[in-house]
């Protein structure tokens, strides 16, 4: 009995040996192997990125005979950072990483985290406006991936159906609020959860504001000699979006969100066009239409936002920096490129592009052609946190206007002073 | 080398101790001091380099932070109806379960489940129960008053932190109870019976007296809980709206991952935490060990 069961052990032994056995010996004709750690915020992207990093694995076999194991880690976005910043803190950062260009880059680079990638091939595909959102110390230090021409959404059924168009300035606005308002649907969706979608108000009326009205505010308040209560106009949009907004929003986040504007529970949302795949989801007839905010009688405020916000870097530390550019590269590759972005619901970013965009992305860079359009703003990291919760304490009123401004502007003094 | 019997016996417990004690050591002892390091700094979670700034971390959390002191005084007021409820609850339910003959088992069971499952998991559920649920009894029902905004309005957000706290710790403190009960003598109640004690004559002057030591255990773990409660919050408001419903966890959680990353300052509030928590947590047993009594 004992016999036939060490018989038994050492046959287990040996077959599961098997399969090591037979790839260390194909591993002699020289292919390299080498595993490359990818982070990304996506999860709910990842079958298209698992898909396309299949299809650069064999490329990197076919063309260099290296045989590139990815490992992919994608964590939820709202954790993302954190476990970036700890991995990074301790020594263990992934070979490639996804960050925010506006908000992440420079915080990133000073802490000397990013490699420079000027000279990688996909540069030169850039367009000019989204090269310049990853450039940092005349640097381009990450490959941008989501780029963002951005206004509030509204459902083009319902204008449509009541002959609207998206106002120009506050005072249409407030007439569009009140035939929405006569015909039984409510102007607004509120979805106040999760404190960074009332901060995308205060986001798009700051900037428009500020490019009209006030263009060095930024520079301003980083030598500390303006203050929001130069800006207060701000508020007049949020005021009227938040009179006239749906009930409980802080029962409301993304993903209701999304279902709700789908199913035509009110008329717009101040979010951005990177809700169309999960609004889409739950309504594929859904006809979405990107418009600017108007943030006072003056329609050259009314302004469309251009950003660019997902972006991967190089981790300076990253021990197989060839791979990593390599997988960058194909990332931009002038055949299948257009193919993942356009999955991926991305705008153009590349001349390799040149795939049909979405009509509301076309709609948004309609108003950019024009010249109604902004760099997004650099505003301090700290600042935007703390605008989010304000703007939630606001509209339960246990902050007013005043206290806002005064914590706003401590929030900008502590961010620029550390 | 012979050992004297005390010494040996002394070095066998410590045998048995050693791997929690060494577990404990890496994963809290090491961490925590390491906590204290950064407190005097002003790192940033992220730079390879940071400076010492002394105890200005400290000053600055006591004496400039309002969201901090505020966060302090909430916590406080949830500690204190924590406390009070937690234990009344458990003690109630106790008694309860130990006076049922034939559905003991089943009812202790029920009463402890919530405690197996993770708060994050159990807020999510009453997320669903205060969104949906009451909402919709209140629409089909005469108890119109459940239609609130449990989350959305800071007064009720409370109550709602409160109910799904308690709902998740009685159980565990219950269990503490019950096993109490257990060991109250049955020949003091007889005795005391038989000098014509009523019901609440006896659990007032022989039962109370005797699960005591509980009672200081029991309101030991939910002082030391309840100080640090963050999973319930964080799933249920995230501290919202705003910062109305922000615990102490919570205000060092953004502090050190959002806001201005500012880990050292963070970890300041932390030690702070820490010694409320401490000091408090001592005094209550000083106090409590006093009036216990031995049979």
């Amino acid at each position: 009995m004992k016999k036939l069961i060490s018989l038994m052990l050492v046959l287990a032994v040996v077959t599961a040996l098997l399969p090591g056995f037979s790839l260390a010996v194909s591993a002699q004709d020289q292919v390299e192997e080498v595993e490359l750690k990818v982070f990304m915020s996506f999860p709910r992207f990842r079958d298209h990125f698992e898909e396309y990093f299949a299809e650069f694995r064999e490329q990197e076999m076919r063309e260099k005979n290296i045989d590139v194991k990815i490992k992919l880690e994608m964590p939820n976005p709202q954790n993302a950072e954190q476990i970036l910043k700890t991995r990074l803190a301790s020594n263990d950062a992934p070979d490639i990483f996804t960050l925010h260009a506006m908000a992440d880059i420079p915080t990133f680079y000073e802490a000397g985290y990013l490699t420079d990638l000027s000279d990688e091939p996909f540069v030169d595909t850039l367009y000019e406006s989204v090269k310049r959102t990853v450039t940092y110390d005349n640097k381009v230090v990450a490959l941008p991936l989501e780029s963002l021409a951005w206004g509030y959404l509204y459902n083009k059924e319902i204008f449509n159906e009541l002959n609207l168009t998206p106002p120009q300035t506050l005072a249409e606005m407030k007439e569009t609020i009140e035939v929405l308002k006569s015909n039984d649907h409510t102007p607004f969706l509120l979805s106040f959860k999760e404190s960074w979608i009332p901060q995308l108000m205060m986001a798009l009326s700051l900037g428009g504001v500020v490019n009209s009205e006030y263009p060095d505010f930024v520079v301003d308040m980083n030598n500390n000699q303006a203050s929001y209560a130069d800006v207060i106009e701000v508020f007049n949009i949020i005021d009227l979006i938040m009179e006239n907004g749906t009930k409980k929003p802080f029962e409301v986040g993304s993903t209701a969100g999304s279902a709700d504007f789908a199913n035509g529970r009110a008329a717009m949302w101040v979010q951005g066009p990177w809700m169309a795949g999960s609004i889409l989801e739950a309504n594929p007839e859904m006809e979405i239409g990107v418009a600017p905010l108007p943030v006072s009688n003056n329609p050259e405020g009314t302004m469309i936002n251009l950003s660019t916000s997902t972006s991967l870097a190089v981790s300076k530390n990253s021990k197989q920096k060839e791979v990593a550019y390599d997988l960058l590269n194909f990332i931009l590759d002038q055949e299948k490129s257009s193919e993942l972005f356009e999955k991926l619901k991305f705008n153009p970013i590349s001349t390799v592009h040149d795939y049909q965009s979405f009509p509301w992305v076309e709609e948004a860079m309609s108003y950019a052609s024009k010249g109604r359009a902004y760099q997004d703003l650099s505003i301090p990291g700290g600042v935007t946190d703390e605008t989010a919760k304000l703007l939630q304490s606001y509209y339960v009123e246990t902050v007013s206007k005043e206290e806002i401004i005064k914590s706003l502007d401590k929030a900008w003094k502590d961010s620029i002073s550390k | 080398m012979k050992l004297s019997k005390s010494k040996k016996k002394k070095l066998i417990m410590l045998a048995f101790v050693m791997p929690a004690l060494i577990f404990y050591t890496a994963f809290v002892l090491l961490p925590a001091s390491g906590g204290f390091w950064y407190s005097l700094t002003n790192w940033n979670g992220l730079n390879p380099t940071y400076k010492m700034v002394g105890l200005s971390n400290y000053v600055e959390a006591l004496t400039d932070d309002m969201y901090f002191i505020n966060s302090l005084l909430f916590t406080l007021k949830f500690v204190f109806f924590m406390v009070l409820l937690q234990n009344t609850i458990a003690l109630l339910l106790a008694v309860l379960v130990e006076s049922r003959q034939k559905s003991k088992g089943l009812l202790r069971t029920i009463f402890f489940m919530p405690n197996m499952i993770s708060m994050i998991i159990g807020g999510f559920i009453w997320m669903f129960i205060f969104t949906e649920v009451l909402p919709f009894i209140a629409a089909n029902t005469i108890f119109k008053f459940l239609d609130q905004s449990w989350i959305g309005n800071p007064n009720f957000s409370f109550y709602a932190i409160l109910i799904v706290s308690l709902w998740g710790g009685v159980g565990y403190i219950m269990l503490i109870y019950i096993a109490a009960l257990q060991g109250v003598p049955n020949n003091l109640k007889e005795a005391a019976r038989i000098d014509g004690a009523n019901d609440f004559q006896i659990f007032r002057h022989i039962t109370l007296p005797m699960i005591l030591p509980a009672i200081t255990v029991g309101i030991f773990v939910t002082l030391n809980s309840s100080f640090k409660v963050f999973d319930a919050v964080y799933a249920l408001t995230g501290g919202g709206p705003g910062r109305s419903t922000q615990v102490i966890a919570l205000n060092i959680f953004e502090e050190a991952f959002s806001m201005n990353n500012r880990y050292g300052y963070a970890s300041a509030k932390a030690m702070i935490l820490f010694t409320i928590v401490a000091l408090i947590t001592v005094v209550q047993l000083s106090l409590m060990k006093k009036r216990e009594v031995e049979l």
